[in-house]
Order: C-alpha cells, then sequence, then structure tokens
C-alpha cells in the first residue's frame, strides 16, 4: 500500500513461478485525490500474474483486479470507501473466478453487506462495467467488449430494477392511436373518433367525442386545478383544444385549429405550455410539410408553417424553448428554430422514422424507424448525422419511442411485433424488459413521472406497468 | 587405299579364323585350305610389315634379340644354331595343330634328327655381352667355345646388296642380321608365329592353358588324405575365457535392463520411400519451367521417295538449286524420284541432320510465354453489394388484414398515405398504409379486377373495374378541399347538346351510392380487365375483355367522352398504359407492345417482347423504359432510346409473372409471381439513357398464397 503514497501504480508482473518481477514498470498515475491505487500483495508463490485498477470515483464501486491464476480468470473484487451508505462495502481484496455472472457477483455483494450488518435483506445489483451492464460471464464480456486485461477496470454495481407490473387494462372500443399521461390522468386518443380520459388506476372517467374522423395524437396542455387544457389531433385535419373540468366531468371544445391540408398526425406541446404544435400528413402537390404554432383564438389559423420535408411528418416535439424537431418518412429528422422559423440542422437516417422521443436529461434524441432499430442522436452535433446508438431488438416496426422522464438512460418502445420494450442505453445489446401484453400492433407509449408505463395498440387495449425505475447511480 | 587394304585384310583374316575353325572339326578334309589361310595371314603380315620397317626396325631387332634371349636361357645342354634352335621352337608351337596332323609329326621327327646331326657344327660367340663395335676392326668377331676365331662373313653386304636382296629375296622379311655371328638368321614359320603371339600379348607357349581350374588343396571340407595331419589345438576344446566374459557382460546388462532381449519386432513394414528426400516444389517447378524442345518440320511431299511430279525439280530449278548459297536455299535437297521404296538409297545427309539438329537443340534461345492469367470473375462487372443499394424491401412489415377472398389488385393514393385494394369478395378498402387500419370498406356489386388511384393529386378519385363498369369514386381520404373540388368538378358537368353514340354509357350516381362515394359509372359492353390513369388525372384507359375491334377505351374525365382509338383490333390487348409526360400510349398484346402517339394518332414503335404472353406492363416514372413480365415467367426490360428488342431479360421466377413495378423513385422494380415470391431488382435509369438493370434481387416470400395481380408503388417505398 506504499503506492498511496507515492500516488504511483506499480505494475508487477510476475513470471510463471513467481520468484521474481522481472518487469515492472507504472501503469498510471491517479489524479483524483479521492481516489487511490495501490499493489496487491499478493503471495509470492502463487503463480500469478496481478494487475492494478485504479478508482477515479470515490464511490460505490467495485474495484476488480484480474488475476490469472493457473488459467482461471479472477477477478480480485477490492471495495472500498464508498459514500453510499446503504450498500457500501469494506475495502477487502477477494478473488471471484471470471465465469462469474451478474448472480454470483450479486451474492458476493450481498454476503458481504450480510456480515456487515445483520439486518442486511438480499437484494439483487446489476454491474456496469465501463457503463456497460454486465450480461455475460465477467471473462467474456471483458473479451467482446475488448477490454484489455492489463488496464485500469471499475465495476460499479447498482440496485437492479424491478421488473415492470402490469397494473391497468384499459378497453377502448377501437385501436389506441395516442396516450398521454399526467400525474393523475390518462388522455388516450382512438380510432374511434374519440379521446378518452381515466384515471390514473385505469377508470374511465370522460370520452371526448367531437372530431370527424380518427384522433391521432393527444396532449395535455397544462393543468390549472380542476380544469385542465387537452388537445387532440385528428385526421380530419384538426386540432382541437379542450377544456376539461375534472369536478364538473365537462369538457369544451375552446379551439379547433385549421389549416392543414391532411390529416394531423403528431401533436407536442412545449414545456411552457403555452404554445403547441401539430403535424399533417400531407396532401398537396407542392411536397412540403407544414408544422403549425398556434396560440389562442376561436378558430385558429398556424402562426407559422415550416415547410421542408419531402414526405409526410411522422412525429413532431419540442426538444427547447425554441427549437422543434421533427422526424419525417424522407428518411430525415429536422431541427427548426422557432423565432425564425428557419432550418437548424438535419439529421438524415437511411430509413424512414415513425417516432422521436427527446430526453432532457441525457439531450439525446431517441428515433424509432421501419428497420426494427431505436437509434440515439445527438441534436447539438453540427454535422447532424451521428448515430450514436442503435438499440436492436425489435422485430418489427418502431411505432413508438419515449425516453423515461426521470432516468437519463432509460427508455421504453413499442413496435408491430406486438412487444413494448424497455431500454437502457447502457446495454444497447438487449432490453431491460419486454412486456409482451399486447395482442396486435403496439401504436402508441407513455412513460410518467410517476413510474407509469403505458402503451396502447391495435388490439383496443391500452396497458399500464408500474415500474419503479431505480435512481440513476449517480444520483445514489 | 590403305584403310580399305586394312579393312580387307581383317576381314580375311577373320575369314580364316572362322575356317579354322570349322578346320578342327572337319580336320582331314580341310588342312590344305587352312594352309592356304595361314598364306593369306602371312601375306597381310608381310604387307604390314613392309609398311612399318622403317620405323620399327629396331624394335623389332630388339625383340628378336629377345627372343633369342629366352631361347640361350633354355634348358637344353646344346644349340646347335639358331636355324635349328628356331626349328625346336616350331615344333613345339606347332604340338596343338602339328599333334593333330600325321603330317606334322613326321615334320617333327624329321626336325629332331637334323637337330643330333648339327649338333658339332655350334657356332656360339663366347664374348658375352658386350658392344659388337669393339670387334668393328677385326676379322673376326669374338671366340667360339672352343676358344677359336669366329670370323665375320668374308663378303660385307653394302647398301646396295641390301637392297637387291630386299627386292629379290622372298625370304626377307623373316630375314634377321645376328650382330654377335654377324651371320643373317632366316627364320621359320614356327619362330614367325611365336613373334605374332607374343606381340598379341599372348603366351609363346600355344598349348599353355591360362584357365586351368584351380585345385583347392586347403579345403574346409574334411578329406580322408588331407593335407596337413596336424591334430587340433586344445583351445579349441576349452571353452573360450573371453566369449564368457563377452556373455557375463550381456547377461548383466540384460538384468540391469539395458537390453531387452525378445523386443517385439516391429510389425510395420518398412519401404524405401523413394520420393522421401524429393522437394516437391522442385517437381513442380521442373514441371512447370519445363520448355518443350522445338517440333522439327514435319516432311512434306518433296520428301517422299514418289513425290508428285510437280515437286520435282525440272533442270533449271536444279540448276538454280545448285548456284544458290547452302543457306539460301528453299529446299536443302532435291526431291527425288524413286520406282519403289527398295530402291532408296541410305540417307548420306543423316549424321548431318542429326548434327545440325542437336545444334538447334542446343542453341536455339527458349523462352517462356507468359499467359495472361485473368481470373474469369475479374471480367464480370462488379455489381454493387446489396447493402449499397439501400433502401429497398428487406422483410414483411405489415399485413392488411380484412379481405375474406383474393386480392386482385392494389392501388396507392400519391400521396403514399392511403392504399386501395381490390378484390373478389366484391369489396374496396381503403387502408392506412403506415397503420394498416382499413378505414373504408365499399361494397360493390362484383369482383373488382382493376383498381388505380387517380395519379394527379388534386383530385380525390379511384377508379375500379367491376364486371363491366368501370367505376369513379371519392374515397373522401386525405384533404377535405380535394375532395369537395372533385366533386365539385364531376357535378359541374352540363350534359352537351347533340348526343353523342358511344358505345359506353356514362352514368352519374345518385342517392345512396352518392353518399358513399360513387361519383360516375361508365359502363362498357364487355367485361372491363384494366383500368389505368393518364398523369394528368383527367383522361383514364380501360381494357375490355373482348375480341373485336373495341378492347381499348380512352375516357375523358372532364367532357365525359370516351373514344375507341384502335379500328383493328391487332390482338389480344393484355395491358395499357399512359406514358408519363409525352403523349404516347402503350398497348400490350400477347407478344408485342406497341407505342401510339395520340397526337399524331399514329404506330410509332412495336415493341417486340421475346415470350409468349405479355401479362403485365409498367412504365419507368421517366417514361423511356418499360418491363415486361409475361406468363412464360420472364421479366423483360425494353429501353425505347435503344431497341425495339428487349434491353435485359431476366428469367429469376420459376412460374407465371403476374404483374410488374417500377418504383416512383428509387431504382427498384419488382415483379410478382405464381411461385409465391416477389422479387425486387434494382435498375438504375440514368438521365443519359443507359441504365444496367442488375440482377441483384431480393425475394421475400409471398405475403399472400394467390397470385397478386399487380403491384402498387406503395409495396416498395418503405
Amino acid at each position: 500500500m506504499d503506492s498511496l503514497s507515492r500516488r504511483q501504480v506499480r505494475h508487477l508482473w510476475r513470471t510463471q513461478d513467481g520468484a521474481t518481477p522481472i518487469n515492472s514498470k507504472t501503469i498510471g498515475y491517479d489524479d483524483n485525490s479521492q481516489s487511490h491505487a495501490h499493489q496487491l500483495g499478493r503471495d509470492d508463490t502463487e503463480r500469478t500474474a496481478s494487475f492494478i485498477f485504479v478508482c477515479r470515483r470515490g464511490h460505490m464501486h467495485l474495484r476488480a483486479t484480474l488475476t490469472v491464476h493457473r488459467g482461471v480468470f479472477l477477478a480480485e473484487v477490492n471495495r472500498h470507501m464508498q459514500r453510499v451508505k446503504r450498500y457500501a462495502v469494506d475495502d477487502i481484496p477477494f478473488s471471484i473466478p471470471a465465469s462469474s455472472q451478474t448472480q454470483d457477483l450479486s451474492n458476493v455483494i450481498n454476503k458481504l453487506l450480510e456480515s456487515k450488518k445483520d439486518d442486511h435483506q438480499h437484494v439483487e445489483f446489476d454491474f456496469l462495467i465501463r457503463e456497460q451492464f454486465l450480461r455475460m460471464s465477467l471473462g467474456k464480456h471483458m473479451e467482446t467488449e475488448n477490454i484489455s486485461t492489463e488496464e485500469v477496470l471499475e465495476i460499479e454495481y447498482i440496485e437492479k430494477s424491478i421488473a415492470p407490473q402490469p397494473e391497468e387494462c384499459m378497453m377502448h372500443d377501437d385501436w389506441v392511436s395516442a396516450v398521454d399521461a399526467t400525474a393523475d390522468w390518462i388522455l388516450s386518443g382512438s380510432y374511434d373518433k374519440t379521446a378518452r380520459i381515466w384515471t390514473s388506476e385505469g377508470k374511465a372517467v370522460m370520452t371526448i367525442g367531437g372530431h370527424l374522423d380518427v384522433v391521432k395524437d393527444v396532449a395535455w396542455v397544462q393543468r390549472d386545478g380542476s380544469s385542465s387544457l387537452l388537445l387532440s389531433a385528428s385526421m380530419d385535419q384538426t386540432a382541437v383544444l379542450w377544456e376539461w373540468n375534472s369536478e364538473k366531468r365537462k369538457v369544451k371544445a375552446l379551439h379547433c385549429c385549421r389549416g392543414h391540408s391532411g390529416s394531423v398526425e403528431s401533436i407536442a406541446v412545449d414545456s411552457s405550455r403555452t404554445k403547441e404544435e401539430d403535424v399533417a400528413e400531407e396532401v398537396s402537390s407542392s411536397r412540403s410539410k407544414k408544422q403549425k404554432t398556434e396560440q389562442c383564438g376561436l378558430t385558429r389559423t398556424p402562426l407559422m408553417t415550416l415547410s421542408g420535408h419531402n414526405e409526410a411528418v411522422s412525429s413532431v416535439l419540442w426538444s427547447d424553448r425554441q427549437e422543434v424537431c421533427s422526424a419525417s418518412w424522407d428518411h430525415t429528422i429536422k431541427v427548426w428554430d422557432v423565432e425564425t422559423g428557419s432550418l437548424k440542422s438535419t439529421l438524415t437516417g437511411s430509413k424512414v422514422f415513425n417516432c422521436i422521443s427527446y430526453s432532457p436529461l441525457c439531450r439525446r434524441l431517441a428515433s424509432g424507424s421501419v428497420d426494427r432499430h431505436i437509434r440515439l442522436w445527438d441534436t447539438r452535433s453540427k454535422d447532424g448525422s451521428l448515430v450514436q446508438l442503435s438499440l436492436t431488438s425489435h422485430t418489427g416496426w418502431v411505432t413508438a419511442v419515449k425516453w423515461s422522464p426521470t432516468h437519463p438512460q432509460q427508455l421504453v418502445s413499442g413496435s408491430l411485433d406486438n412487444l413494448v420494450k424497455l431500454w437502457d442505453t447502457r446495454s444497447c445489446k438487449a432490453p431491460l424488459y419486454d412486456m409482451s401484453a399486447h395482442d396486435d400492433k403496439v401504436l402508441c407509449v407513455d412513460w410518467t413521472e410517476q413510474g407509469l408505463l403505458l402503451s396502447g395498440g391495435a388490439d383496443n387495449k391500452l396497458y399500464a406497468f408500474r415500474y419503479s425505475s431505480p435512481p440513476s447511480d449517480d444520483g445514489a | 587405299m590403305r584403310e580399305r587394304e586394312r579393312e580387307l585384310a581383317e576381314k580375311m583374316s577373320k575369314k580364316g579364323k572362322n575356317s579354322s575353325r570349322s578346320a578342327k572339326l572337319k580336320r582331314p578334309a580341310t588342312d590344305t585350305q587352312a594352309e592356304e589361310d595361314e598364306k593369306f595371314a602371312c601375306f597381310s603380315e608381310e604387307t604390314s610389315h613392309v609398311d612399318e620397317d622403317s620405323d620399327l626396325s629396331d624394335s623389332e631387332e630388339s625383340v628378336f634379340s629377345g627372343l633369342e634371349d629366352s631361347g640361350s636361357d633354355s634348358d637344353e645342354e646344346s644349340f646347335p644354331e639358331l636355324e635349328l634352335d628356331s626349328g625346336e621352337g616350331s615344333s613345339r608351337e606347332d604340338e596343338p595343330d602339328g599333334g593333330s596332323g600325321s603330317e606334322g609329326g613326321k615334320v617333327k621327327k624329321d626336325l629332331k634328327k637334323s637337330k643330333k646331326k648339327l649338333q658339332p657344327k655350334d657356332i656360339r660367340n663366347t664374348v658375352g655381352n658386350i658392344p659388337m663395335e669393339w670387334y668393328k676392326d677385326y676379322p673376326h668377331i669374338g671366340y667360339d667355345l672352343n676358344g677359336k676365331k669366329i670370323f665375320k662373313p668374308i663378303r660385307n653386304k653394302d647398301e646396295l646388296d641390301e637392297f637387291l636382296d630386299k627386292m629379290e629375296n622372298p625370304d626377307y622379311w623373316r630375314t634377321v642380321h645376328d650382330k654377335v655371328t654377324g651371320s643373317d638368321i632366316k627364320l621359320t614359320d614356327e619362330q614367325v608365329q611365336l613373334v605374332h603371339r607374343l606381340q598379341k600379348g599372348q603366351f609363346g607357349d600355344v598349348n599353355f592353358n591360362q584357365y586351368e581350374s584351380a585345385v583347392d588343396f586347403f579345403t574346409h571340407e574334411t578329406m580322408i588324405h588331407p593335407v596337413t595331419n596336424r591334430p587340433e589345438d586344445k583351445r579349441s576344446f576349452i571353452p573360450s575365457l573371453i566369449e564368457k566374459e563377452k556373455v557375463s557382460k550381456l547377461v548383466h546388462a540384460i538384468k540391469m535392463g539395458w537390453i531387452k532381449p525378445h523386443r517385439p519386432k516391429e510389425t510395420v513394414p518398412q519401404y524405401y520411400d523413394l520420393w522421401a528426400k524429393e522437394d516437391s516444389s522442385a517437381i513442380l517447378g521442373r514441371h512447370k519451367m519445363h520448355v518443350p524442345a522445338p517440333k522439327m518440320k514435319l516432311p512434306g511431299h518433296e520428301e517422299s521417295y514418289n513425290p508428285p511430279p510437280e515437286y520435282l525439280f525440272s533442270e533449271e530449278e536444279k540448276l538454280a538449286w545448285e548456284q544458290q548459297e547452302p543457306e539460301e536455299r528453299k529446299l536443302k535437297f532435291i526431291p527425288q524420284k524413286f520406282s519403289s521404296l527398295r530402291t532408296v538409297p541410305g540417307f548420306s545427309r543423316f549424321i548431318q541432320d542429326r548434327f545440325e539438329r542437336c545444334l538447334d537443340l542446343y542453341l536455339c534461345p527458349r523462352q517462356r510465354k507468359m499467359r495472361v492469367n485473368v481470373d474469369p470473375e475479374d471480367l464480370i462487372p462488379k455489381l454493387p453489394k446489396p447493402k449499397d443499394l439501400q433502401p429497398f424491401p428487406t422483410t414483411l412489415s405489415l399485413v392488411y388484414r380484412g379481405h375474406t377472398s383474393l386480392v386482385r389488385c392494389i392501388s396507392m393514393s400519391p400521396s403514399g398515405q392511403w392504399l386501395a385494394s381490390g378484390c373478389d369478395d366484391c369489396t374496396v378498402k381503403l387502408w392506412e398504409v403506415s397503420t394498416a387500419r382499413c378505414l373504408k370498406t365499399i361494397k360493390v356489386e362484383g369482383a373488382v379486377k382493376s383498381i388505380a388511384w387517380n395519379p394527379n393529386p388534386a383530385f380525390s378519385l379511384l377508379a375500379f373495374s367491376v364486371e363491366q363498369n368501370v367505376i369513379l369514386l371519392n374515397p373522401f381520404l386525405g384533404d377535405k378541399m380535394v375532395s369537395s373540388a372533385t366533386d365539385l368538378l364531376i357535378s359541374s358537368y352540363v350534359e352537351p347538346e347533340e348526343e353523342k353514340s358511344q358505345s359506353v354509357k356514362w352514368v352519374s350516381s345518385e342517392g345512396e351510392e352518392f353518399n358513399q362515394g360513387f361519383r360516375i359509372t361508365i359502363r362498357h359492353p364487355k367485361p372491363v380487365k384494366q383500368v389505368t390513369w393518364h398523369g394528368k388525372g383527367d383522361y383514364f384507359a380501360s381494357v375490355l375483355l373482348d375480341n373485336g375491334n373495341m378492347q381499348v377505351l380512352i375516357h375523358q374525365l372532364s367532357k365525359r367522352r370516351s373514344q375507341c382509338p384502335f379500328n383493328k383490333a391487332k390482338g389480344l390487348v393484355q395491358c395499357v398504359s399512359f406514358h408519363p409526360v409525352r403523349p404516347f400510349f402503350f398497348v400490350a398484346t400477347q407478344r408485342y407492345v406497341r407505342v401510339y402517339n395520340l397526337i399524331k394518332q399514329e404506330l410509332t414503335k412495336k415493341l417486340v417482347a421475346s415470350c409468349k404472353w405479355i401479362s403485365s406492363m409498367d412504365i419507368h416514372p421517366g417514361g423511356d423504359n418499360i418491363i415486361c413480365g409475361s406468363y412464360d415467367s420472364k421479366l423483360t426490360w425494353f429501353d425505347l432510346d435503344l431497341s425495339t428488342k428487349p434491353y435485359k431479360v431476366l428469367r429469376h421466377h420459376k412460374k407465371a409473372l403476374r404483374g410488374v413495378a417500377f418504383h416512383k423513385h428509387y431504382p427498384l422494380f419488382a415483379s410478382s409471381s405464381d411461385d409465391g415470391s416477389i422479387i425486387v431488382c434494382h435498375g438504375m435509369v440514368y438521365n443519359g439513357g443507359s441504365e444496367n438493370p442488375e440482377p441483384c434481387c431480393w425475394s421475400f416470400d409471398a405475403i399472400h398464397n394467390v397470385s397478386i395481380p399487380h403491384i402498387a408503388q406503395g409495396s416498395v417505398i418503405l
């Protein structure tokens, strides 16, 4: 442990016999005062090659030292001072075979916790190696992730999230085309030309009829005590702003927004809850798409038309106060400046986009395409065509994606393959959970801050799942 | 001359030997002949001696003197005269021959008698082996046994005498001058023979057998009378100490296990690997580097022994040939004619010919011709990887469920948002493309054979054929403004004053039908196979199931007018299509696609499809390329700029093609077939007019088990 004072890590490569160190070199410096590195005391008689791992962050780490021990790949789990009180473990090194999986590592931690606290209850952990979930054996993971066994490695662990629990099934008369939920109320749009309001427990509260055609999208605008404003967009080329009083159980159409020449496919409300935006499937010959922003009045005409897409616009959203993103069938996502109405940037994909979602927490855009992939984009990148990550598991078109409002790395997606999948961007190969409740195409998903996952589909059902998203490791 | 003589002589001598051998067999009869032979031999010897005399006289002399010496060494008590001595020698030599002949035996006896008589005449010089030149100045030459002087012969021979002697004396060749006595000695036949034998390196004694069988005295076999009678050694009865020591050593080694006495014999037969040390690459290299010898020119007619007369030289040619330099001659020989192969002489230039051939072989520079090694794969033009040709449909994404019978036809709305499908269950269904949601179902009175969406986005009209009717329907999808505008346009039609006699009847829909969306029904006299719109949306054409003149009708929507453009039937019309931009009209009959100019009212082109029966046709959005599907499972691609023959014929399907379609924007075209598959091909059309419909295809399973009669653009739009 003397290397601590020197703030230097000496790496000793022992010969196979372990007799004398034949090569000694410095492999890294520790510039973080909270972290430390040390050379593990190894028995000289043991035929090992030992490696040093530096922890750069001071909390909640497993430090692993990998040793080659007579052909067995060993992980030296070395815990040290952790800020997390609940699941902190002591800093004692010990060995774990490379073949160990998440379950084994979890058992190890639990054993340690038990030894420390008598009243400890068994907790399942998930392990992160370089921001990637450990989903196979340790050795295999390092092999596939191309992590050198001679490098500094850190393993984090987080409490394993519990699978989403199905809660409610809300029956509709027709396909559920859209869903939007707040803390208490769920708003859904259906192909039976109505929008419905449900409580979060799944009781039907209100059916809003009035559209002449299929309701394609719905959105809450604002809530003010018992009265709330909500929006519905329909194939009859209008979006209607409704005022709904939850106590009187009355709904009143405030404005009808006209101006689209095709069906209104998507609607989005900006964060200040004063502007709204909707999108039409385009029918005009000019091959331009329109996005319209409105402010109150009885019959509203668009404030602004953003044209530039060559094909139908499938989804819009506000990524910022002044920024609107639109995804289109012409393989592009365009970012518009609302003030000037000009195009800021274009993200070009190779497939038709069905849906997009933006997370202000991780500032990334998720898009669902017809080629079954969910792609994550960084809208701030100037060159525009940067796909950061592809999440691939669906077997049909991805019709809906939604970021978690609380967790920066989790999102939920719905697809034509009848599945709703819960993703963590740290494990892009496989989703965290599959929810196979639907019997037909999934058309919409939503995620509330209260941890309610909602998905509606062509089987006329709107399912709700309770998912207690674990606090992100940064907050832990 | 000389060589010839020698050859002759050799031949003779051989002959002589042969005859002497034969003489052995038939002794008495051929005796004389043998003698004659010997004479021959002598004669030949003589000639050779005469020739070599001048050179070899000294050596000959020494030989003879040696002979004499050996003679003097012999253990006979007295040697009367050299003549006799030689005589005795001859008798000895004669023994094999003479022993055989009685005549020879007599001669021997005679000689022995004469020897006894002549014994006192023994003149032998006793001076010893001294140079005789010392007696040069004396009249005598030495002393005999009795101490008396031996006198030189009285008359000294001078050169002339010598010469005369040589010329005249027939025995001169066998006369030897004895320096010791100064007398001339004439050698006898036997002596001469002896000399010959010695010269050949044979034993002087004829009787001596060089190869007598050896007698093995000290044989290993026990003899009754052994050569030695020595008793055996004692040691041969006592066991050997050394052996004992050796054995004990071996026994010890075996006990210690150093030696394994009964090692199992290796049963693996060991063969000598002939090629073990052979370097395989070297062999290959040798085979590779082998340069075959240049081939010799094959003989032609002029080399024949009986060449055709035109190959034979005339006199002038012969002269010219002779005057030419040997290098310049066209032929190296003069063709000759022989009456038969038997008369052909030996080839005189054989050696020279072979020599020249050898020269050719080792002097000619041989060179390896490097052949360009081209992989035939490289010559095939590189096809782009399917990955680079994205986007194209790869998987089944959506199934539009709702129809209960065969779906006969589908059509995409110009916006790409709606899909119309006609079915045998007497319905037309309108779908939302993105969700596969059936939005409307329209009941009709019969199976829908063909359906076409008005390509003009300003119209909201759908045309489909039901039995004998073509129905125009306003689907009320999309922009309501457009739908109402379309309705307005249709209702604003004012019936013209004079009634035109038309073969078809335009009927406006009323009441319930109108509410469903039906606008106009056009009643045809025969069932309608196909309807297709012109790009501007005002004209549309219908194909009737009829053999007569009226197979194709072109309708104008705004004027509600129909006309039959063709007076004569040119065959069974399969399908028709409008050119997307120019006023051309394509009519596909069973084997031909005819292109008509609608303005000039004339046939501009007749494309020959190399197939039996065209089933479907589609025009590229650019208008210059056509693909045709046929019932004999071929897809033909025409380029109107190139030729009336197909630019390319693709045979990817296993069964009859039912429908073909170009994509609106992407360089793709698709074909559907009875084999249950749709093949999407990549075929780029460049602005310059050239295209390469590459056969890089993506085949995917049929969406329906039944045949898909028509593929709309929408099926490949995503």
